[in-house]
């Protein structure tokens, strides 16, 4: 039967109990669900070897799927795997323009296998040259590029077929602080001026919490959390309020009955307590406290960071996880990148 | 599926181009074979001038080595005469089985991904990798002739050559180039690491060349060689090329030979486009 090529979308990504098994007993990815908006920026966050790029692969048809259905762009992923294909942009971890080409050849090329027509491919070249900055390297061998151009040039060649969804897997992945940061501007742009729908995954949890709509973590192949960065942060107890008073009556009951006040401790005059949103409850608090007479002395509160949710959520930080990688992960790694 | 074959064979192409150093060995390799192999190997320089205390005119010299040429040689003017079409198979063998390092290179470095999300079919992959061989090894092969013709005391082409000739050889060898191309290209695509494939193509390509006339005259092989030769498809292009090459018209007997080793090479490059294409959609196919 045809695929057809024009549907109705309403969710952009959709898996239902998603599994990748690597024969023998590597199970990478274990009955993971999720749904992506139209629109949305979603992230999957997650250690190395925690089944990110497996799930990408999956999405992207360039791994097989165990068991579970995965719809992108309203096409099945087993069954119209060409129609998928052709909605998607894929920008991988590895920087993969050809060294030997100028940049512009790399674009034309990248266009030419979308099957964008010959009159346009030009123009829309040169358009993501001029969007991505490297307008001046057009005519330059990628060879000669800095890490941050191959990065740039590699999401303009995932964009050039104008596609309805983009994955980036690891979008910033070995870039300095200022590329970083550059790469996130463009990200940004794509998705609030193109509507574009990017499912990305990262280790990086600043990038997920600065540009993510909606963060899933995952953990040994399985979804432990998802929703949008703000709750998961909230779901941990929001932030920690520190208040400091002027000599007098002991609050603590009055802070405990300020709602979803919580964790109220007090050390001589100053009081620490937890609140999902200081912003909401700070005008009661001060307002109570005023009309008891006190005077606040000092104020400050944090808010908790994505760390800590993946603290909680896995038993260990981002950072332990960079730093110690299992063998037996580098090396499933390693096989699944060959 | 043609555009995609195009796109893909044309930036192969494009980078090949652009380096020298790529092309460059090939005719090194042609030229120290023909040129200093040829001459220092020519076995029609090693018969002796005094057998048994009997000595040899130069006369009669000479008219044994005429007779060893024609009757061993297939006629040749000379050895490299000879030589020239087994070097340019040689050439064809070490180019296609060597020409998948690049494709291996593509799935290491991750542009094989970015081909296989791409909405291009499978076919065009590989049949772009044999198409890019091809090309790269039949320009070798077509230069390869030239220095051999230009070379002193070359190659010697038979009375009467022509362009039918020339085409004919260079179909023979370009029926072979396609079907070495098409397991060589396979072969690339399924295995992982370029160690891999390096070893495969070392166990696979000498006992090929040397299982052929190629290098040899038929004459002196034993009968079990004699049976691996003559079904050996670099015996097939290289016979039917040398045939053209040093006879140059041919006699009803020696056409019905080319037009035999013709329909073997055809039916041979058929039969491993084929397998080539099964067993590389195999390697394509999500895991």
């Amino acid at each position: 039967m045809p695929e057809k090529l024009v549907r109705k979308v309403t969710a952009v990504i959709q898996a239902e109990n998603l599994s990748k098994l690597y024969p023998p007993r590597t199970r990478a990815v274990e009955g993971v669900s999720f749904k992506v908006d139209e629109g949305e920026v979603f992230g999957f966050l997650g250690p190395n070897g925690a089944g990110k790029t497996t799930t990408i692969k999956m999405l992207t048809t360039l791994a097989s799927i165990t068991s579970g259905e995965a719809k992108v762009a309203g096409y099945d992923v087993k069954r119209e795997s060409s129609s998928v294909r052709k909605s998607i942009g894929v920008v991988p971890q590895e920087l993969t323009a050809d060294d030997e080409l100028k940049g512009i050849e790399n674009l034309i090329l990248s266009a030419r296998l979308h099957h964008v027509p010959r009159s346009e491919s030009t123009k829309k070249a040169q358009d993501l040259l001029k969007l991505f900055d490297l307008e001046e390297a057009a005519q330059r061998r990628v060879r000669t590029y800095s890490g941050g151009m191959r990065r740039r040039l590699q999401m303009a060649m995932g964009l050039v077929h104008s596609p309805k969804v983009m994955f980036l897997d690891e979008p910033t992945l070995g870039l300095d602080i200022q590329t970083r940061t550059k790469v996130w501007d463009y990200i940004r742009r794509l998705n609030k001026e193109r509507g574009l729908t990017v499912f990305m995954t990262t280790h990086y949890l600043e990038e997920a919490d600065g540009l993510c709509d909606r963060i899933a973590i995952i953990d040994h192949g399985v979804i432990k959390v998802s929703d949008t960065p703000s709750h998961l942060k909230e779901k941990i107890g929001g932030d920690v309020l520190t208040i400091g008073l002027s000599d007098g009556e002991d609050l603590t009951q009055f802070f405990n009955s300020v709602p979803d006040v919580s964790d109220v401790s007090r050390e001589g005059q100053v009081y620490k307590m937890k609140i999902p949103r200081t912003e909401r409850a700070l005008p009661t608090i001060i307002e109570g406290v005023t009309k008891r007479g006190l005077k606040i002395t000092e104020i400050s509160f944090t808010k908790p960071t994505l760390d800590e949710v993946f603290l909680e959520v896995t038993g260990r930080t981002m950072r332990e996880e960079e730093g110690v990688q299992e063998s037996w992960i580098q090396n499933v790694n390693l096989e699944r990148a060959t | 599926m043609f555009g995609d074959l195009a796109a893909l064979t044309g930036r192969a192409l494009r980078k090949w181009i652009r380096n020298p150093a790529a092309v460059l060995p090939g005719l090194f390799t042609a030229v120290f074979y023909l040129a200093l192999f040829g001459n220092s190997f020519n076995p029609t320089s090693l018969i002796p001038s005094n057998i048994g205390g009997f000595q040899l005119t130069t006369a009669e010299l000479e008219q044994i080595r005429v007779s060893i040429l024609s009757q061993t040689f297939g006629g040749a003017a000379t050895y490299i005469s000879y030589l020239t079409a087994g070097i340019i198979s040689l050439i064809l063998v070490f180019n296609m089985a060597f020409g998948g390092i690049d494709l291996v290179l593509d799935r290491q470095l991750g542009f094989l991904n970015t081909l296989l999300t791409a909405p291009i079919s499978r076919a065009s992959i590989y049949f772009s990798g044999v198409a890019q061989n091809m090309v790269k090894a039949m320009t070798l092969a077509l230069l390869t002739f030239l220095i051999a013709v230009v070379l002193p005391n070359g190659l010697i082409l038979g009375r009467g050559f022509g362009v039918l000739d020339f085409l004919g050889a260079m179909g023979a060898f370009a029926l072979l180039a396609f079907a070495l191309s098409c397991v060589f290209t396979a072969l690339a695509l399924s295995v992982k690491s370029i160690d891999s494939l390096v070893a495969i193509v070392n166990f696979a390509t000498f006992p090929l060349v040397f299982t052929s006339t190629a290098l040899f005259p038929e004459g002196g092989f034993p009968s079990w060689l004699l049976s691996i030769s003559n079904v050996n498809p670099i015996t097939k292009a290289t016979d039917a090329a040398r045939l053209l090459m040093v006879n140059g018209i041919l006699s009803s007997a020696q056409l019905t030979t080319f037009a035999w080793d013709g329909v073997y090479l055809l039916v041979f490059a058929v039969a491993m486009a084929l397998l080539g294409y099964l067993a590389a959609n195999r390697a394509l196919s999500p895991k």
